[in-house]
């Protein structure tokens, strides 16, 4: 029997969502339908699809209104928590940003964490500074509220629910802490985020059904699309949504404050999408596995907006915890919950066969073309590839007599030691030659330094400036990915470059 | 195998102390790790099941605490299974199982010494359990070696 041409409407969902008719799957459990029954099957057993995701959302926020002092106040800069908030509007509208970092506790309270303790209905602290006018004298309050207290909270989300993101890898010496959490050195591990084959998006990547006005499930709470999100690309699959809710009616569970060690705080935010099956082709949408959706393995020990990539993977490997980079076998993980993901879905699927949560049709659909442009810059700033010049080098059974009389001939006062291929092995400056001289030393060997801090062609030079200074050092030999010497950059090449 | 912490003061730092009782009952102990300078220093170490009682023994008729640490924390109301710690774990003490729900064994994990887990967290669920030994304490001015 073929369901060609046949399809169902919404309101026929609603209608049977009512009566406590309908047929709700998860994705998870969509899935397992089609590849046991097929996709006729599947569309003709399946009303509803509810996916799921629950990630660190940095664009993520909530509009206030805390009421009118008496007399009022006219807020110019305030606090909740000791987290500045901003105050875009008119005298008492505010927005708590989800990175916005408490001054006092820098990286582990934030805005997230204020938008957290207001849903589980902790009190707050409140403080505010004012100008003071004619009709608002106040130049200062100090109060206490729970979000009972206060008029309208609505989380106000402005890029949430990412189609897929990379996964992250340092391929530097030193450990870095980036909004991809902490990456060890070498490659020794990988961090990734997004549910994979849950995250709605990947359900429906047409924008057949999410569109603006879809009622999703937002942080425990009933939500709706207000938008495409910033930095929506449909078209690379890095779809984003803008959405709002009442944050009144969300659970401290869907939405959690993060910190992310050296970087800064976030919200977690549980979001899901109910994905009508309207015809057979989203029932075969809606069956879209892990092995078939892909992400760019990237390097973010380069600090730079195109970052170098090592292959890609899929979330089929990402999800089994290995997975193999330039033959070397990594261990990866989540950053966002697969767990909560699924409890998201599972969560919205309870709502709609309870006949709790009805669909809405978009009222007009998101784009499904757009291009994310890089950001227009009047000023150039320098990389070390700007500055860096040939090394003067010399390899390992060269004796220290002839690398003294190199640093003389050629005025240097590093020298970088190589293998036979122009690796680097290590570095010798011309303190190490005198301390050499004065302790009767005369094997390079002894001598020579293994553990040199290197710079990369295409970092900015102030960065490698930066390393400089914080290792107390005046020269970083440049190299490739494969260590292989490409030159040397000196803190004189950079004094020469900021004094002209 | 079994963990045990192995505490030395100021006075047994300086005596080859964990040597001596290892070669004496010839036991292949793997050393975890180790937190030594001159005012004391902790060694963690996993003791084969069967020689466990003979090496604790050991130890302390030569005057040296020996505990079965508790080395790690972890607040289960906070945790909502992220997986940001896992792949970072060493010892793979850290895993997801089916349900993806983080586990933690905390039998092979190592502990203060290690920590790498603690600040990845991203809601701070993950404390490592300092062992805090009276005249023999160990402070967090003790250097790495």
């Amino acid at each position: 029997m073929s369901n060609q041409g046949r399809t169902r409407t919404i309101e026929e969902i609603n209608q049977k969502i009512r009566s406590g008719d309908v047929q709700v799957l998860t994705a998870e459990e969509m899935k397992k339908l089609v590849e046991s029954s097929g996709v006729e099957v599947a569309f003709k057993e399946v009303d509803v699809v509810t996916t799921g995701t629950f990630g660190a959302m940095c664009s993520s926020g909530a509009i206030i209104n805390i009421g009118h002092s008496d007399p009022p106040i006219k807020i110019d800069q305030a606090w909740i928590n000791g987290v500045e908030v901003c105050h875009p509007g008119a005298a008492v509208d505010l927005f708590i940003g989800a990175t916005n970092m408490c001054k006092k506790q820098p990286y582990e309270y934030g805005g997230g964490h204020v938008i957290h303790d207001l849903v589980a209905g902790k009190e707050v602290e409140f403080r505010a500074m004012a100008n003071g006018t004619d009709c608002y004298p106040r130049t200062s309050i100090k109060t206490t509220f729970t979000k009972d207290d206060i008029n309208q909270f609505q989380l106000l989300n402005f890029r949430n629910c990412y189609q897929r993101y990379n996964c992250a890898v340092n391929s530097s010496d030193e450990i870095i802490y980036t909004y991809m959490n902490k990456l060890l050195p070498h490659l020794r591990n990988a961090t990734f985020s997004g549910a994979g084959e849950l995250n709605p998006l990947m359900n429906d990547p047409d924008y057949e059904t999410i569109g603006i006005g879809t009622r999703i499930f937002l942080g425990g709470g009933p939500g709706y699309i207000i938008g495409e999100g910033t930095q929506h690309s449909p078209q690379n699959l890095d779809g984003t949504l803008m959405v709002k809710g009442d944050a009144k009616k969300m659970s401290p569970e869907f939405l959690r404050g993060a910190s992310f060690t050296k970087y800064g705080t976030s919200l977690y935010v549980g979001l899901g999408i109910p994905i009508p099956i309207l015809n057979e082709g989203l029932a075969k949408k809606t069956a879209i596995r892990d092995r078939d959706i892909f992400t760019n393995i990237v390097d973010y020990s380069v600090p730079r907006r195109d970052r170098p990539k090592f292959g890609k993977v899929s979330y089929e490997e990402l999800k089994s915890g290995l997975i193999t980079i330039k033959g070397k076998k990594v261990r990866v993980s989540s950053l966002s919950s697969i767990k909560m993901a699924k409890k998201v879905s599972q969560t919205l699927k309870s709502w709609i066969a309870e006949g709790l949560f009805t669909l809405t049709s978009p009222v007009e659909r998101l784009p499904t073309t757009a291009t994310f442009k890089p950001m227009r810059q009047t000023e150039e700033i320098p990389f070390v590839v700007s500055v860096m010049h040939p090394a003067v080098t010399c390899t390992e059974d060269e004796e220290i007599r002839a690398i003294a009389e190199r640093i003389v001939t050629k005025s240097v006062n590093h020298i970088v030691v190589i293998d036979e291929v122009g690796k680097l092995l290590g570095i010798v400056t011309s303190w190490d030659i005198t301390r050499a001289m004065a302790e009767g030393k005369t094997a390079l060997s002894d001598i020579e330094s293994h553990n040199v801090i290197t710079a990369k062609p295409d970092e900015p030079l102030e960065i490698a400036s930066k390393r400089m200074a914080q290792h107390n050092i005046s020269a970083l030999p440049v190299i490739d990915i494969e260590k292989k010497v490409l030159g040397i950059v000196t803190s004189e090449d950079v004094s020469r470059l900021l004094g002209r | 195998m079994k963990r045990i912490l192995i505490r030395f003061n100021e006075k047994q730092v300086s005596e080859p102390i964990a040597t001596e009782v290892l070669i004496e009952h010839k036991v292949p102990a793997a050393i975890l790790s180790a937190h030594i300078n001159s005012k004391g220093g902790e060694i963690i170490a996993e003791i084969p099941d069967e020689s466990l009682d003979k090496i604790v023994e050991a130890f302390r008729k030569r005057g040296v605490l020996v505990t079965v640490p508790k080395l790690i924390d972890v607040d289960s109301e906070k945790c909502f299974s992220c997986g940001a710690c896992v792949a970072l774990c060493p010892v793979e003490a850290i895993s997801i199982d089916n349900d993806y729900t983080v586990q933690f064994d905390k039998e092979k994990c190592v502990g203060s010494t290690c920590s790498i887990c603690v600040d990845a967290c991203p809601v701070r669920a993950i404390k490592s359990i300092k062992p805090n030994g009276g005249n023999h304490a160990l402070n967090s001015k003790v250097k790495k070696i």
